[in-house]
């Protein structure tokens, strides 16, 4: 981990980048989060999470189709760098780690 | 899909985005909101979808996201700036004369801005300056009079008495009587004006003590001196312990002893006293004094209350005192009482009859401003104007400035910093300005002790403002419009600088109109001036001096003395006098309907001494007792009561029945600035004489005034003489009149001078701009009048716009300003206007002129050399 750090929120859009892979851009991204999330979120969270990620080398993109929809404008799509996998993978690791050692604190509590 | 086309997310969000946003962000941002637009449509109405999506946007301008406008935006750095400095300065240099046209006339603006916030200032700050501001209050009542409700600054005499004991929440109540008294201490013997006060008066008032302790006001033997009557009476040593005869009239007399002094009143005050006396001496004064009295009226009675919430709950209970007093007068019963908080007292004091305090400043309050804004609005134009003109000189060094790198942004940085630091320049000769011209001048001319405190904080705020005010309006145009030549046309020399450019064209005209407002303005209050000034007074008013004297017996020995003198052509007595003293009365018609009228007793001879011309009817007669049930009236009341048959009609006067036998023209008794008010004369008694009316032969006045004082001197060593020449008696009203006329004159000079400079400037480029056409004409063989005639087409239109709107301007301008000032102003016609305009048209010629002078003088082939 060192110097990087990761917000919750920031770790929660990487992965719906991930999950989403081709279709990963900013529209997609935020309401596959609603849903999940189940709660509103606003467009300028996404972007500014996402500029942030990409600064921090987390996120890579480039310009994808543009559609009628979008008044003909291009989207983009975001794709997670490896360096930001390794980083979630990590984490996934320390969590389960905590993880595991909750039962026996829990059962220890119980015996005091 | 085609549904959607013709609805489509609104417009201004877009915008807002498109500034605020960084652009590599847009396209994506922006195609992801529509998208979501038109995702949402398909669930919500258009307007929620459309809200939506406005709500989006603003949520998207956060820090990441947004252009870094201070990025975009560089800053010179700081030896750019100091480049900047140096060009500037070298630039000022070579034109000293533009250079100090700018510079002076922001400098004078600004001092008369610093002028009027030292005005305002003072103003404000008027009786402020009391601890207890904000718990004491005015007792004052409403009452209906000529069909207005009118509200008076004074109350019943037992008022006071009567709160204090009846409300627990009121903490003080100070009663205030006034009176004429002579004071003598040794050989300083004068007229002077006491008050009768409780001994709360230095308790709820922050009047500070020199000498002595505020307790001593509860004895009934001390008084309290301000400081100047100190200095009057005892010069500087400390009075503590000395005694102070106070003469209140001839049989009565007491000895006080002074047992304090007030320290220096501050200078934005209006309640403010003499001498304090105990409020019980009012008794000595006047033995018959009836403090229960509900008919009578004390000049001022203050309460002191914590809180408002205590002042409501009195202010419910008021009931009863209305009754008593409206039973004591049933004449002139009264809506309510009610209370004016001390803070804001003085400002209403304009609309408070017969109040403790005064407003002398209406007239200051409404037009400083006013002029404030024309003098910074004149500056500025000049500048803007003059600004141009010198730019037109630095065309190449922007061009240069422009090849080398600077864009539209650095150029217009350039200029507006320049011209901060000649704003600042300006404001620091401004400071100056004010501080040691216009602050003396203003202060010695006005009468009002302004002070410009240099270490109050919101003065330098105020200076600031100004100062970024003043620095943007002036400077903001010029500098956009410099820097927006393309570089290649500056050096390929096609530019037609200044020629036809629509907004200086607009500046001129707007100064031109403020000018000829101004010059308007000082050239009607001279005209205004000298029509008061040989306004009759509506009886002959020279010629005359008179004496006031305390007592019957004091009247008929200097009568019998003053008989002896030779030149004295007639003499008169009278109870009341024309300029000195009216009484007011309520007159009762047979129909019930009452009036408030002035009252005159006088004595057969007065109207043929004083000069007054009766018009209908007869005078009084001496020895005729029906006279004594009497009226002479002034045209004014017949006026205001709409008396068809006057003579003869029947009026009460306190219970007696009089009838009208004469009616004399409207006469001023009260300066110009006052309304002729209703007035009746009565045949005094000789008992109740009080003033001596000589008329003399021209010539002999002076004679006669000091036989006056010397008779007088001789037979009443102890009481000082009152008296004087009629036509002092309006004290410093033509004075006044003077001062405005001054105070017109300069504001007009300094305007015209600042509206000529611009035009100056003005004129100058653009002549500048068409040297080389003018030398092709005189080579070509024009002479000195085709030449004439070609600079001046130019000028004629806007000229003559300028005027034909700034003459009827100009006109309303002058009848608002004078109708609020004078009651019986000058009435205005076109001549004013037209002095004004003819002096601004030779303004605006002789400019030209010396413009055409430069021409003629030119040598051709220096003009065609000239770039």
């Amino acid at each position: 981990m060192k110097k990087t750090k990761l917000g919750e929120f920031e770790e929660l859009v990487l992965l719906t980048i991930a999950a989403l892979r081709e279709d990963a851009y900013g529209l997609k991204i935020k309401q596959e989060l609603e849903e999940r999330l189940r709660e509103d979120l606003s467009m300028g969270s996404i972007q500014s999470a996402l500029k942030r990620l990409e600064e921090k080398g987390f996120l890579t993109s480039e310009f994808g189709e543009a559609t009628q929809k979008r008044g003909g404008k291009r989207k983009r799509i975001y794709e997670i760098t490896p360096y930001a996998h390794r980083t979630l993978a990590e984490l996934k690791a320390i969590r389960a780690d905590l993880w595991k050692s909750i039962p026996k604190l829990a059962s220890s509590l119980k015996t005091i | 899909m085609s549904a959607f086309n013709d609805i489509g997310p609104p417009r201004w969000p877009l915008n807002i985005l498109r500034f605020f946003i960084k652009k590599e962000y847009l396209e994506e941002i922006e195609g992801d909101i529509e998208e979501q637009f038109y995702y949402n449509i398909e669930r919500w109405p258009v307007k929620k979808a459309k809200r939506i999506y406005a709500v989006e946007v603003i949520k998207l301008l956060r820090p990441v996201l947004l252009k870094k406008l201070g990025h975009s935006i560089t800053l010179p750095s700081y030896p750019m700036y100091r480049n900047y400095f140096k060009t500037s300065f070298r630039g000022l240099m070579r034109n000293p004369l533009t250079a100090f046209i700018n510079v002076f006339g922001l400098s004078v603006a600004i001092g008369i801005c610093l002028i009027v916030y030292a005005f305002m200032l003072y103003d404000r700050s008027i009786d402020q300056f009391h601890v207890n501001k904000h718990e004491i209050y005015l007792t004052t009542f409403t009452a209906d009079r000529e069909g207005e409700t009118q509200q008076y600054g004074r109350a019943p005499r037992p008022l006071g008495e009567r709160l204090r004991q009846d409300f627990a929440q009121i903490k003080n109540v100070c009663r205030v009587e006034e009176g004429k008294v002579v004071i003598k201490n040794e050989d300083n013997v004068f007229h002077e004006q006491i008050r009768y006060v409780d001994p709360s008066f230095l308790d709820m008032f922050t009047f500070p003590l020199k000498w002595g302790a505020p307790k001593s006001l509860s004895d009934l033997n001390s008084i309290v001196l301000s400081e100047d009557m100190s200095i009057k009476y005892f010069g500087n040593d400390n009075p503590l312990g000395r005694d102070i005869l106070v003469i209140f009239n001839d049989t009565t007399k007491k000895t006080f002893k002074v047992s304090g002094v007030a320290a220096t009143f501050p200078k934005s005050r209006d309640i403010e006293f003499d001498f304090l006396v105990h409020f019980d001496n009012t008794k000595v004064a006047d033995r018959t004094y009836d403090t229960d009295d509900w008919s009578a009226f004390l000049p001022a009675t203050f309460i002191q209350v914590e809180n408002s919430v205590g002042l409501q709950a009195i202010e419910h209970h008021l009931a009863p005192y209305k009754k008593l007093q409206n039973e004591a007068l049933p004449d002139r019963p009264l809506v309510a009482f009610s209370f004016e908080p001390l803070t804001t007292l003085h400002e209403k004091a304009s609309t408070l009859h017969d109040a403790i305090v005064h407003d002398y400043n209406v007239e200051g309050r409404i037009g400083m401003p006013i002029i404030a804004v024309f003098m910074i609005v004149l500056a500025c134009f000049n500048y803007i104007n003059i600004a141009i003109v010198s730019a037109s000189k630095r065309l190449k060094e922007i061009g240069v400035r422009k090849v080398i790198g600077a864009n539209r942004r650095k150029v217009i940085m350039q200029f507006l910093s320049e011209n901060v630091v000649v704003t600042s320049f300006a404001a620091g000769i401004g400071i100056v300005l004010c501080y040691f011209v216009f602050l003396p001048w203003f202060v010695q001319f006005s009468g009002w002790e302004l002070e410009l405190p240099l270490l109050h904080g919101n003065l330098w705020l105020f200076l600031i403002a100004l100062l970024l005010f003043t620095a943007l309006v002036s400077g903001l145009y010029p500098a956009l419009y410099v820097s927006h030549f393309e570089p290649v046309k500056i050096f390929r020399g096609s530019l037609q600088f200044g020629k036809r450019n629509p907004f200086t064209r607009v500046f001129l005209c707007v100064q031109l109109i403020l000018a000829c407002m101004t010059i308007t303005a000082g050239v009607v209050f001279t005209q205004n001036n000298h029509f008061q000034n040989n306004r009759s007074w509506g009886y002959d008013q020279k010629h005359l001096v008179y004496a006031n004297v305390p007592d019957a017996p004091a009247f008929d020995r200097l009568h019998a003395a003053m008989k002896q003198q030779p030149g004295i052509l007639q003499s008169a007595g009278s109870a009341d006098h024309l300029g000195k003293k009216i009484s007011p009365v309520l007159l009762r018609q047979p129909s019930h309907q009452q009036y408030e009228a002035g009252r005159l007793a006088v004595d057969a001879n007065y109207f043929e001494t004083m000069g007054l011309r009766l018009i209908a009817g007869r005078g009084f007669q001496e020895d005729s007792e029906n006279d004594r049930r009497a009226f002479v009236v002034n045209e004014s009341l017949v006026r205001t009561l709409k008396l068809k048959q006057p003579l003869g009609q029947q009026f009460e006067l306190n219970g007696t029945p009089y009838e009208i036998i004469g009616i004399v023209q409207d006469f001023h008794s009260q300066n110009f600035f006052n309304e002729i008010r209703p007035t009746v004369f009565t045949l005094a008694a000789p008992g109740d004489y009080r003033y001596l009316s000589l008329r003399v032969e021209s010539g002999a006045e002076e004679r006669a005034y000091q036989a006056l004082q010397q008779q007088w001197a001789k037979l009443y060593p102890e009481i000082p003489f009152q008296g004087g020449h009629q036509v002092d008696t309006w004290g410093t009203y033509f004075h006044q009149v003077n001062r405005s006329e001054t105070f017109n004159k300069v504001i007009a000079t300094i305007a015209v001078l600042l509206a000529s400079l611009g035009l100056y400037g003005l004129v100058t480029l653009n002549v500048s701009g068409r040297i080389k056409e003018f030398s092709i004409r005189k080579m070509l063989g024009a002479g000195i009048r085709s030449i004439a005639a070609v600079m001046l087409r130019q000028y004629t239109s806007l000229v003559a716009v300028s005027l034909l709107l700034g003459a009827p301007l100009s006109y309303l301008f002058a009848q608002a300003y004078l109708d609020m000032l004078f009651a019986y102003p000058m009435p205005l016609d076109y001549t004013g206007t037209a002095i004004a305009l003819i002096i601004l048209a030779t303004i605006v010629l002789s400019v030209i002129a010396t413009q055409i002078r430069r021409i003629v003088k030119l040598r051709s082939v220096e003009g065609l050399k000239m770039e």
